[in-house]
């Protein structure tokens, strides 16, 4: 018996200390002798094939679905943006939780969503095998190298065969649920390319799903997202010039979304949107703010 | 093939991120979970190996330093002897074949090019015990096997032979340097040694490794071995000043070639490889390994465990190997073995913690029973520091071994009577120098087995009580954890089932809340004590 219990002892030993079914910590002293991770060429392409998106189909539709509609509720707002747009568009959105990506597809349009790949940090969603496989068939993620470098297909090839990206600039999850710096590969791609850009902005998720956490909090928690209007580069536009008006526009959708679209079209117009990096005040009093719940929208029923 | 350039050892503190941490206990090893703040000293992993063995060996027999090339020195009708280090090193045995054979062909190929027909190849154990047939095959490997040792030309070194052993003079602190007469009366003596740790080579090789207990009594003993800061510090170390000395005068009677070759720190290959790999890194294969082999231990009968350890050949590389003058080859044979080994370190602290593997030098294909672990632990892994002790004078020792009531009758027939007469009466190493060395020195019984069995000879357990002699005057109290309690008794030690037993003991020593520090060795690490 003892030998049956000692085992058992190890196994969770092991699977505590070791973080099974979580990405395993570097103890702090430690982190500047792991040697930055050589980015292994992960190959996407089979997951856009018949079978691949077949797969996806049934992954989306029977699993990913229900589970989230079970955890949250959501409320999809603006999507008449992308009424007569036929070609491939990149959605830019703000970065806060893991729930992002599931709340962005599962608010598209079935004709949009069958399209729609996802640029996903190759350091995060294919480290493993397995993480990069799920998040093939799941997501139709496509790694890019958050550090610079060459990949097995690149997200310019996606939009020339017709694919939609899903983009989220400030490449990595905000710490305090405020909007981070936009990096400026999205405009590149726009610019680069000549598709449009259709601005997102959601709220909630922070709320719902902060990093470090695996799975939403208990409440199906209230979350919104708010589609905007394509903005397409001109001729003039690199993607220098371009960015700030992407972020610009994710700032007035998240104040659309916070006030109401006449007043945030007033403040835009006046150029007194609110800065979606948040107020300069301590780090708690950031967080705090971002941590009060969406109200939810309509008629409360009468047990909330 | 060349291995990937390994990162440099470096001290972890232990966070909450921390995994628990692999600490070795004899023919076994547990997972611990540290105190927060633990600082734990991981070693460099290993250096790039020498791209092609036999050609650096070729390079410094052709090329040594302060010495004229090999084959310069060899003519016909010389008298060559080539003599090597014996079983003790390296640890674990190293997988064939092993780096000695490989020198040693090579220089027995310059000897037959140049005509030499005398040459004679001795084991240096001093008083190590006998090499079976089958161990001194695997150092100096088969070739070299079967054409020496039939014709008696391939042997151990017997330190209690006198018709074999020559007095060569008395050093100027009126210390006897007698050796192997072989070995002395020779033109040219070609040494060839595993520099494992910083401690071994220079002139420990031939005045040590050749010498009788006349000789070594001057040097082996707890008033030196006190004095020695440490062993793996020539420069500090009272038994080096005086093998140095003992060198120096050798060096007027005796032409030595010494070859000295340094190793990489892969002690454990596949698939134990996890023993050596930092424990965040490891795989959920090293995880499983982990479990898997904790388990099969459980269950596993002695005899088997046992085996299992004890046929775990190292995989180490070559990192260098040099040839030439004693002083000057081991002035570079050390660089290296410190650009391998050294971690630096920021002060001492209250408790030193070590977990001591299943083999230390003295029990190769054997048992390590109590007093040697005591060497291993108060005397190898304590010295292993430059500078200063790890632990604070004062400080408490936390050691995991099981210490189990277990002896090898065939190589350490006097460490029984070591254990069962002069510890029960006492344990401080002068004390038992002063009254107890001299009457198993000079037993006839434990000659006859040192000489025609395969045992240590009967003065060796009071010489690996004096290597712990340092250690044992520096601390206040040591604590074996998972150990028996009647042998920790009995060595005049403590016994904790657990870490956390082992620092409430000792907090009468160092207080409720000490600063802790870890060796995660093996692999091998010298802390560096600023």
């Amino acid at each position: 018996m003892s030998f049956i219990r000692d085992g058992v002892d190890d196994v969770r030993r092991v699977a505590r200390g070791w973080r099974w079914g979580r990405r395993q910590l570097v103890p702090r002293s430690a982190e500047q002798f792991v040697p930055a991770a050589t980015p292994s060429v992960f190959e996407t392409a089979w997951s856009r094939t018949r079978a691949g998106r077949a797969a996806r189909e049934v992954a989306q539709k029977a699993a990913l679905e229900p589970v989230f509609r079970s955890q949250v509720r959501s409320r999809v707002e603006g999507l008449d943006a992308l009424t007569g747009l036929d070609g491939p568009v990149i959605f830019v959105a703000n970065h806060a939780s893991h729930l992002d990506t599931p709340l962005i597809l599962l608010s598209l349009p079935h004709q949009w969503r069958r399209r729609t790949a996802v640029a996903a940090a190759a350091d995060y969603f294919f480290d493993t095998w397995w993480r990069a496989v799920s998040a093939s068939v799941v997501f139709n993620a496509v790694p890019i190298d958050r550090r610079g470098g060459s990949l097995a297909s690149t997200p310019g090839e996606l939009l020339d065969d017709g694919w939609s990206l899903v983009i989220f600039p400030e490449g990595t999850r905000t710490h305090d649920g405020w909007v981070g710096r936009f990096q400026s590969g999205a405009a590149y791609l726009a610019v680069r390319h000549g598709v449009p850009v259709v601005p997102i902005a959601h709220r909630g998720t922070f709320v719902a799903m902060p990093r470090g956490q695996g799975w939403p909090g208990r409440g199906r928690r209230h979350l919104t997202i708010r589609f905007g209007d394509p903005l397409r580069p001109s001729a003039e536009d690199t993607a220098r010039t371009f960015a700030p008006r992407i972020r610009d526009a994710v700032a007035a959708l998240l104040d659309e979304d916070s006030s109401t679209w006449w007043e945030a079209r007033r403040r835009r117009a006046t150029g007194t949107t609110p800065d979606p990096a948040g107020p300069q005040v301590a780090p708690w009093r950031r967080v705090w703010e971002q941590t009060e719940p969406v109200p939810p929208a309509g008629r409360r029923n009468a047990w909330e | 093939m060349s291995k990937a350039k390994g990162r440099p050892g470096f001290v972890l503190e232990v966070d909450d991120r921390t995994p628990p941490l692999l600490v070795h206990e004899g023919e076994g090893f547990r997972l611990e979970n540290f105190p927060l703040g633990t600082r734990v000293v991981y070693p460099p992993e290993s250096l790039p190996t020498v791209p092609d063995v036999d050609a650096a060996i070729s390079e410094a027999l052709l090329h040594p330093v302060d010495a004229d090339p090999l084959p310069a020195q060899l003519r016909p009708g010389m008298k060559l002897t080539i003599a090597f280090d014996d079983v003790s090193l390296p640890l674990p045995p190293m997988r064939s074949p092993d780096i000695r054979s490989r020198i040693i062909e090579a220089v027995l190929q310059m000897a037959a090019d140049a005509g030499v027909d005398d040459v004679v190849l001795i084991a240096a154990n001093a008083l190590h015990r006998r090499m079976t047939d089958a161990e001194l095959k695997h150092i100096v490997g088969e070739r070299v096997f079967r054409s020496f040792h039939p014709y008696g030309l391939l042997y151990n070194h017997d330190a209690e032979d006198p018709d074999n052993l020559a007095h060569i003079g008395v050093t100027d602190r009126g210390e006897d340097v007698e050796i192997n007469r072989r070995a002395a009366e020779s033109d040219l003596l070609v040494y060839v040694n595993v520099n494992l740790v910083a401690m071994d080579g220079g002139h420990k090789s031939v005045p040590i490794g050749l010498a009788s207990y006349k000789s070594l009594r001057h040097h082996h003993n707890a008033k030196t071995m006190t004095a020695s800061h440490s062993f793996m510090d020539h420069t500090k170390s009272h038994l080096h000043h005086a093998a140095w000395r003992m060198g120096r005068l050798l060096k007027d009677h005796l032409n030595v070639f010494q070859i000295e070759t340094t190793l990489d720190n892969e002690v454990f290959g596949a698939p134990y490889n996890f023993l050596q790999k930092r424990e965040w890194e490891w795989t959920l294969r090293d995880q499983a390994s982990v479990l898997a082999a904790r388990r099969g231990l459980a269950v596993a009968p002695n005899r088997l465990r046992h085996k299992m350890f004890h046929d775990l050949r190292s995989t180490y590389g070559l990192t260098g190997v040099n040839a030439g003058e004693v002083e000057a080859v081991h002035e570079r044979t050390i660089a290296m073995v410190h650009r391998q080994q050294l971690v630096e370190l920021d002060g001492q602290s209250d408790v030193l913690v070590m977990g001591l593997p299943f083999l230390g030098p003295y029990n190769v294909n054997s048992t390590m029973n109590p007093i040697l672990a005591t060497c291993m632990g108060l005397g190898y892994y304590f010295n292993s520091y430059r500078g200063m002790p790890v632990v604070r004078r004062g400080g408490a020792v936390i050691i995991y071994h099981p210490l189990q009531e277990k002896f090898n009758q065939l190589h350490h027939p006097s460490y029984v009577d070591f254990y069962e007469e002069i510890l029960t009466e006492s344990t401080d190493p002068a004390v038992i120098e002063a009254k107890y060395e001299k009457q198993f020195a000079t037993d006839p019984w434990y000659i006859h087995l040192y000489r025609t069995s395969h045992a240590y000879h009967g003065v060796h357990p009071f010489y690996m009580w004096y290597w712990a002699a340092h250690a044992m005057d520096h601390v206040g109290d040591v604590i074996w954890v998972g150990a028996n309690r009647r042998v920790a008794a009995r060595l005049g030690f403590r016994a904790a089932s657990t870490l956390q037993d082992a620092l409430e003991m000792a907090s009468s020593t160092v207080g409720p809340s000490p600063s802790i520090t870890y060796l995660r060795n093996p692999p091998h690490l010298i802390a560096d004590v600023r």
